[in-house]
C-alpha cells in the first residue's frame, strides 16, 4: 500500500507549483511557439501554459548530462592546471512521463560505477521529479514492453494520475511526503473510489498502446545465442549515421571530451554526447578501427538488450519511442527487436 | 575522476624519427616529486595542452615510484604535439588504469616476448621486471626471449635497452619487413623468428602490436602448443574516460580500459575482437 | 536547369520528393544518394521496400547502388550514348507511349531517326555497360506505369550536360513518365536554397522568376517597382567571372556566401582572378579562403540568427524562423545588402522581411500566393503558387507542360573534355561525402563531423594501387595537368580501374587544383566529373 495517497484539485495546480518553485528551479512539459513540446525552466508561472497532453520531444538527460559541459577549465600560465567546473542547480521537474524517470534512475546507476560521477550528479543532487501517470500511451511508445510506464511503481517523489479534474496524488520517496506534509492544504484525502477509479485507469492504458514490441523475448534470445550475421548487415546498410537514435535516447550516455582553447595559455575541457554508431566513436589516431561498419548498430543494440541487462538486471531501454521518431533509416530498436524474434 | 594531475618532462629519449620516450615525473604544486605507482602493462590518460586527452602505455619498470616512461609515436594531433615539448614542460595526467601483466604469475617463468614496432612499449616494464628478479634471485635456467618485428631499421625503438637486455643475457631477435644497405638481421615478419619458440609448458608468451601482427602471431604460438591461458597480449583502442563509462572502448560486453587492456588469449575468444579476425 | 527548360518549359523537380515512395521504378542516375541526399534515398529505399524496382546509374558502386536491382556502372562521361542506347531499345520492344508522344509532344521524329541510326554494340563499347543489363533496366522502366527519373551532379557536371538532361526529358517523354503523380524527372538540388536562389534570378539571364529579360511588359513591371530599368544584355556567369583571369575584365567582386577558391574548378586561375581584382568583398558566416584573400569582409548571421525563406529541390518554399539574436557584429545578408545599397545611393527599406516576400509575390507570378503568414506555421507551399487561395503545386505539368508541348531534342554522345592518356592514365571523379557540407567551411568547424571524416581519402581500385606501389591508407600524391593534391589512399572494389574519386570537402587537399574549367556551352556548368589524373605514393 502506498504511504500517503491524496487528491489535488487542477484548480490548485498552478498555486502549488507557484510555492514549489520559490526556492528550486521549475522544469515542466510546454509547447513553444513552433509547436515543440519540451521540459523547459518556467520563470513565471502564471505566464506560462503547461502542456501535459503530449510527449515531450526530448527526456530529461541533458539537464543532469548537457549535450556540451564544461567540466574543467584549464590553465598553461604556470605549469598545467586543471580546475573542475561543477553546475549545481536544485529543480523540481514536473509532469515529468514515467519511462524519462526510469531513464534517469538508470542514468543513476551507469555514473555510480566504478565511481561516481561528479559533473552528474552535481546536477543531479537535490532534484525533485513529479510524474505524470500515462492513461494515454503515444503512438511510438512500448514503456509495457521494457517495464517502465505506463505508471510509476516505484522511484517517484510524487506521481499524479490524471482523474477528469483531479489529479490523484502518490508520495513514493521523502521528498514527496515532505511536499506533501509542508503543502497540506493544497491536498484532500482520497476516497476509495478516487483510488479504484486510478486502478481501472491503469487497467485501460496497459490495453492502449499501439505497438507490440516483444522486449523481454528479445532479450532472452540475446542473452543465450548470437543474431544472425544478415541482420546485423542489413540493419546497419540502412542506418544513415546520424546518431540520431543515441542522442535522442534517454539512458544513451556515451560521451566524448575534448579541449576547446579560448586563450593562448587557457581552454575549456568539454564533455559532449556522443553516439557509438559513429565509426570516429571507435576509429584509432592512426586510423585502424576495430568495429567494421557492416556492425555500426551491434553496439548500441546489445548493449542496450543484453550488456546492461547482464550487468544491471533490466535492459537500459526504457520503451519511450523518441528513437522510433528519429530513425530515418527505419532502423530503430523495434526493428532490431522484431528481427531477432522473426528469426 | 576526469581531472588531470600534473605531471613534469624530466628526460626525452629520441627513439626514432617518429617515437619519443618522455621520462615523466608526477609533482605537487610547489614542484615536489610525488610518487606514482603503476602496474606493467598500465595506461594513462596523457593530456597535452590544447590537444585533450589520449590513452598511453606506460613502458618503464615498475619499482621506481618516482618516474614513468611514455613511449609515443607520432599519429595523430595529440601525439605530435607532445613531440614538440622539451625538458620541464608540464603534462597532465590520470590514472594509472586498466589491469596490467599479472607479474606475480609472471616471475621466474620462461617469458617470450612477440612485439611489433611500438607494440613492445607495454611490454618493456615486464621484461625488465623479470630481468631484475632473474638477477637478484640469481636464477640461471629461466630463459627470457624477445622477439621484435619493425617496418625498417630506422623504425626500431629502444635501440639501448635491447643492447642492454642482449648483454644481460636475454635472446633478443630482430627483423625489419624491409631491410636497407646497412641491416645486416633478419628480414620478414615478426612470425619468422617463431619458428623454435616452442612452449616451455609454464612460460608465458606476451604479444603486442598492430592488429594483422597479434593474429598472426597468436596463430603460430597455438601451434607451437603455447595454451591460450599463457598468451597474453594488450589491446589499444579509442579511449575517453579510462574509467569504463564513456563507452568508446567497449568490448563486447567488457571495457578495455577497465577489464583490460591486458587479456589472455582464452579471454579475448570468448569476444569478438578484431585482433583475432 | 536548361535542359529541362527546354524540354518541359520548366527547370526543378517535377515531383514532390514525398511522392518518390510511390513509384514503381526509379532510376537515379549521378546522384550519391545516401551520401549527399539521405532524406531522397530513405524515401527510394522505402520504395523499395514496398517492392519497387530501383535502377542506379554510376560508375561507382554507391551505397544506393549496392541496394539497386540493376546497377549500370557506365564509363563516365557516357550517358548520353548509355540512354540513348536504352530508348532504341524501348523502341524495338515497342514500349514507347505512342499516345503520349502523340498528344504532348513535338519533333518525335527526329529523336526516332536518331535513334534507328545506333548500334547497340557500339553503345555497350562506348559505356562500358553489358547490353543485356542495358535491356533489363531499359525495359523495367518502360514497362511500369510510374516511372521516375532521378539525377544530380553527375549529370549536370559534364561538357555534355545540358545534353545529358534533354536526353533524360527525352527518355521521360518517350515513356510517358511525365505529367502525372509519382512519375517524372527529378533533379535533386545539391543545397537547402539552390532552387530559390535559381528562382530569384541568381542566374544571368533571366529575371526572377525564369521571366524573360527581353520581355518588354514584364521589365516594365520590374522598373515600376524598382525604380530602375532592369539591363537588358545578360550577366556572366560564374566561371566567366572567376576564370577571367588576373588582369581580365572583371575588376570587383562581391561574394555572398560561397567559396569559389575551393568549389570552383581550375584553383589557380580563381586564385589568380580574384588576387588580381581591385576590389573583392565577401560576406560570409566564416572567414573562408576566399574571405582570407577580401579587402573588406562582412560577417553574416547563420540561418539561425536570421529570418526568410527557403526553396528546396521539390519548390516547396519554407519559412525559417530566427533562434538568437545575431553573434557579434554579424548581420543578416538581407541587412548588408540594404544597408550596402543606401550608401550606394539606392534606398532599399522594407518594415520586414515579410514585405520583402510581398515584393517577390508581386513580381514573379509562380511565387504569387507566398506570403509570410500563409508560410510561418505550416510546412511550406510548393509554387506554382499563383494567389493567395492556391494551395501550391505537389507535381508539375499535370495534364501540361509548362511550356506548352513536351519537346524532343536528340543528342549524341561527346567524349568528355579530358580523356585519359599515356601520361594521366586515371579518371578523376569528384563527389561529395556524408559528414561534410561544401568546403566545409561549416562542417569541418563541427568536432564530431570532423572526427567522423577528417582527411581527403582517395578511392582507388586495387588493380590501379598495385600498379603504384599503393598500400591502403598511404599518402599519395595526385597530379593532373593543372596541380598536385596531397591525399590519403582509400582501396576499395567500388570504384573500377581505370578510375579514381575523391571529394572537395578539404582545404587541405583542395581538388579543384585538378579539375578542368571545360564547361557545359548553355549551362556553363563545368565538368567537375571527368579529369584525367596520375597518382604516385609519397615516399615517407
Amino acid at each position: 500500500m502506498k504511504e500517503t495517497t491524496v487528491i489535488l484539485a487542477k484548480d490548485n495546480l498552478q498555486g502549488l507549483l507557484r510555492k514549489l518553485g520559490r526556492d528550486k528551479s521549475l522544469v515542466a512539459p510546454v509547447t513553444n511557439q513552433w509547436g515543440d513540446t519540451l521540459y523547459t525552466e518556467i520563470t513565471d508561472i502564471d505566464g506560462t501554459e503547461l502542456d501535459l497532453s503530449k510527449q515531450p520531444q526530448a527526456s530529461l538527460k541533458g539537464f543532469f548530462f548537457p549535450q556540451q559541459e564544461v567540466i574543467q577549465t584549464y590553465d598553461t600560465t604556470a605549469g598545467y592546471e586543471f580546475t573542475p567546473q561543477r553546475h549545481i542547480q536544485p529543480t523540481l521537474f514536473f509532469g515529468v512521463r514515467s519511462c524519462d524517470l526510469h531513464a534517469v534512475l538508470y542514468m543513476d546507476m551507469i555514473f555510480s560505477s566504478p565511481e561516481r560521477d561528479d559533473a552528474y550528479f552535481a546536477r543531479r543532487q537535490d532534484t525533485t521529479i513529479i510524474t505524470l501517470a500515462c492513461t494515454t500511451p503515444f503512438a511510438n511508445c512500448f514503456c509495457n514492453a521494457t517495464g517502465s510506464g505506463p505508471f510509476m511503481e516505484y522511484g517517484y517523489d510524487l506521481q499524479l494520475t490524471d482523474l477528469g479534474d483531479r489529479f490523484l496524488v502518490e508520495a513514493g520517496r521523502q521528498q514527496g511526503e515532505q511536499i506533501l506534509q509542508a503543502w497540506g492544504h493544497f491536498f484532500e484525502p482520497a476516497t476509495e473510489e478516487d483510488v479504484q477509479l486510478q486502478y481501472q485507469l491503469s487497467l485501460e492504458a496497459g490495453g492502449r498502446f499501439q505497438r507490440k514490441v516483444e522486449v523481454e523475448h528479445a532479450c532472452r534470445i540475446l542473452a543465450s545465442g548470437e543474431v544472425d550475421e544478415q541482420i546485423w548487415q542489413q540493419l546497419s546498410a540502412r542506418c544513415a549515421d546520424c546518431g540520431g537514435c543515441a542522442y535522442v535516447c534517454p539512458t544513451c550516455t556515451c560521451f566524448n571530451i575534448r579541449d576547446a582553447q579560448q586563450e593562448p595559455s587557457k581552454g575549456e575541457r568539454i564533455r559532449s554526447w556522443d553516439a557509438c554508431t559513429f565509426s570516429g566513436f571507435t576509429r584509432m589516431a592512426g586510423g585502424h578501427n576495430p568495429i567494421n561498419s557492416d556492425h555500426a548498430l551491434q553496439r548500441r543494440f546489445l548493449h542496450k538488450l543484453k550488456y546492461d541487462v547482464e550487468k544491471h538486471g533490466k535492459p537500459s531501454c526504457v520503451g519511450c519511442g523518441r528513437c522510433v521518431d528519429i530513425c530515418f533509416g527505419h532502423v530503430d530498436i523495434t526493428t532490431f527487436i522484431e528481427a531477432v524474434v522473426e528469426d | 575522476m576526469y581531472t588531470p594531475k600534473s605531471a613534469v618532462i624530466k628526460e626525452i629519449i629520441s627513439e626514432n624519427h617518429l617515437v619519443k620516450t618522455f621520462r615523466l615525473s608526477m609533482v605537487d604544486s610547489q614542484g615536489q616529486t610525488i610518487p606514482f605507482r603503476f602496474e606493467a602493462g598500465q595506461f594513462v590518460m596523457l593530456s597535452v595542452p590544447h590537444r585533450g586527452e589520449a590513452p598511453i602505455s606506460i613502458s618503464s619498470i615498475p619499482a621506481n615510484p618516482s618516474f614513468f616512461d611514455l613511449t609515443i609515436r607520432k599519429a595523430g594531433l595529440l601525439t605530435s604535439a607532445i613531440q614538440e615539448m622539451a625538458v620541464g614542460d608540464h603534462l597532465g595526467v590520470r590514472g594509472p588504469f586498466g589491469h596490467g601483466f599479472p607479474l606475480d604469475d609472471l616471475l621466474g617463468k620462461d617469458l617470450l616476448l612477440v612485439a611489433g614496432g611500438i607494440g613492445l612499449a607495454p611490454l618493456k616494464g615486464v621484461m625488465e621486471s623479470c630481468l631484475s628478479w632473474k638477477k637478484v634471485k640469481k636464477l640461471t635456467d629461466i630463459s627470457l626471449t624477445l622477439c621484435y618485428g619493425s617496418r625498417t631499421p630506422e623504425d626500431i625503438c629502444f635501440r639501448a635497452t635491447i643492447e642492454k637486455w642482449q648483454q644481460d643475457g636475454v635472446s633478443c631477435r630482430l627483423t625489419v619487413d624491409e631491410a636497407d644497405p646497412s641491416w645486416q638481421g633478419e628480414e620478414g615478419l615478426v612470425t619468422g623468428l617463431l619458428a623454435d619458440q616452442s612452449s616451455s609448458g609454464d612460460g608465458y608468451a606476451l604479444v603486442c602490436g598492430p592488429p594483422v601482427m597479434i593474429r598472426a602471431t597468436i596463430a603460430r604460438l597455438q601451434a607451437f602448443g603455447w595454451s591460450d591461458e599463457h598468451i597474453l597480449t594488450t589491446l589499444e583502442r579509442h579511449m575517453k574516460c579510462g574509467v569504463g563509462v564513456c563507452g568508446h572502448c567497449h568490448l563486447d560486453n567488457t571495457m578495455v580500459c577497465t577489464d583490460g587492456p591486458v587479456f589472455t588469449l582464452s579471454q579475448l575468444q570468448e569476444m569478438k575482437v578484431a585482433e583475432l579476425g | 536547369m536548361a535542359g529541362l527548360a527546354t524540354a518541359f518549359g520548366s527547370g526543378a523537380m517535377t515531383n514532390s520528393i514525398n511522392e518518390l515512395e510511390d513509384v514503381d521504378v526509379v532510376i537515379v542516375s549521378g546522384s550519391n544518394t545516401t551520401e549527399a541526399h539521405p532524406q531522397i534515398a530513405r524515401r527510394i529505399l522505402a520504395a523499395v521496400d514496398r517492392g519497387a524496382k530501383l535502377i542506379v546509374i554510376d560508375p561507382r558502386r554507391t551505397a544506393l547502388a549496392q541496394e539497386a536491382h540493376v546497377h549500370l556502372a557506365l564509363r563516365p562521361g557516357t550517358d548520353i550514348a548509355l540512354l540513348n542506347g536504352m530508348m532504341r531499345i524501348i523502341l524495338d520492344e515497342g514500349l514507347a507511349d505512342d499516345h503520349f508522344i502523340e498528344m504532348r509532344t513535338e519533333n518525335f521524329i527526329a529523336l526516332r531517326d536518331q535513334l534507328f541510326k545506333i548500334d547497340l554494340d557500339e553503345i555497350a563499347a562506348i559505356t562500358g555497360v553489358d547490353r543485356q543489363l542495358m535491356h533489363t533496366a531499359a525495359c523495367l522502366y518502360a514497362r511500369a506505369y510510374k516511372s521516375t527519373f532521378c539525377y544530380c551532379l553527375g549529370i549536370t557536371q559534364h561538357i555534355c550536360g545540358t545534353n545529358n538532361v534533354q536526353t533524360i526529358a527525352n527518355m521521360a517523354m518517350l515513356t510517358g513518365n511525365v505529367e502525372k503523380e509519382n512519375a517524372g524527372v527529378d533533379p535533386l538540388r545539391g543545397q537547402n536554397n539552390v532552387q530559390g536562389a535559381c528562382d530569384m534570378a541568381a542566374l544571368p539571364a533571366c529575371l526572377p522568376g525564369y521571366q524573360s529579360l527581353a520581355d518588354m511588359q514584364i521589365r516594365q513591371k520590374f522598373k515600376q517597382c524598382w525604380g530602375v530599368d532592369v539591363p537588358l544584355t545578360p550577366g556572366r556567369t560564374v566561371l566567366d567571372m572567376t576564370h577571367s583571369g588576373h588582369n581580365g575584365t572583371l575588376r570587383g567582386m562581391f561574394v555572398m556566401g560561397e567559396n569559389p577558391i575551393l568549389s570552383d574548378p581550375d584553383q589557380t586561375k580563381v586564385q589568380a582572378t580574384l588576387e588580381g581584382l581591385d576590389f573583392l568583398a565577401v560576406s560570409d558566416i566564416f572567414l573562408t579562403e576566399t574571405a582570407q584573400l577580401a579587402h573588406v569582409v562582412f560577417p553574416a548571421a547563420s540561418f539561425a540568427e536570421k529570418s526568410g525563406t527557403v526553396t528546396n529541390s521539390e519548390r516547396r518554399v519554407q519559412y525559417m524562423h530566427q533562434v538568437i539574436e545575431p553573434i557579434g557584429e554579424c548581420k543578416p545578408d538581407s541587412t548588408i545588402i540594404a544597408e550596402l545599397a543606401e550608401r550606394m545611393g539606392y534606398e532599399m527599406y522594407y518594415e520586414s522581411m515579410a514585405e520583402v516576400m510581398e515584393e517577390i509575390a508581386l513580381l514573379i507570378p509562380i511565387y504569387g500566393g507566398m506570403h509570410h503568414d500563409r508560410l510561418r506555421s505550416s510546412w511550406g507551399l510548393q509554387w506554382p503558387c499563383p494567389n493567395r487561395d492556391h494551395p501550391g503545386t505537389p507535381f508539375l505539368h499535370k495534364h501540361y507542360f509548362s511550356g506548352g508541348k513536351g519537346h524532343f531534342t536528340p543528342a549524341q554522345h561527346q567524349e568528355p573534355f579530358e580523356p585519359p592518356g599515356d601520361a594521366f592514365p586515371l579518371t578523376l571523379i569528384t563527389g561529395r561525402i556524408y559528414h561534410h557540407y561544401h568546403t566545409g567551411t561549416m562542417t569541418r568547424r563541427c568536432a564530431s563531423l570532423n572526427r567522423e571524416s577528417d582527411k581527403a581519402l582517395l578511392q582507388i581500385n586495387p588493380v590501379d594501387a598495385t600498379t603504384s606501389a599503393i598500400r591502403n591508407g598511404d599518402l599519395v600524391e595526385l597530379t593532373s595537368r593543372r596541380g598536385t593534391i596531397r591525399l590519403w589512399a582509400q582501396i576499395s572494389e567500388d570504384i573500377r580501374p581505370g578510375q579514381v574519386y575523391t571529394t572537395f570537402h578539404f582545404s587541405e587537399a583542395p581538388v579543384n587544383l585538378l579539375t578542368t574549367g571545360a564547361a557545359d556551352p548553355i549551362a556553363k556548368c563545368p565538368e567537375f566529373k571527368v579529369c584525367a589524373v596520375k597518382v604516385a605514393r609519397v615516399e615517407s
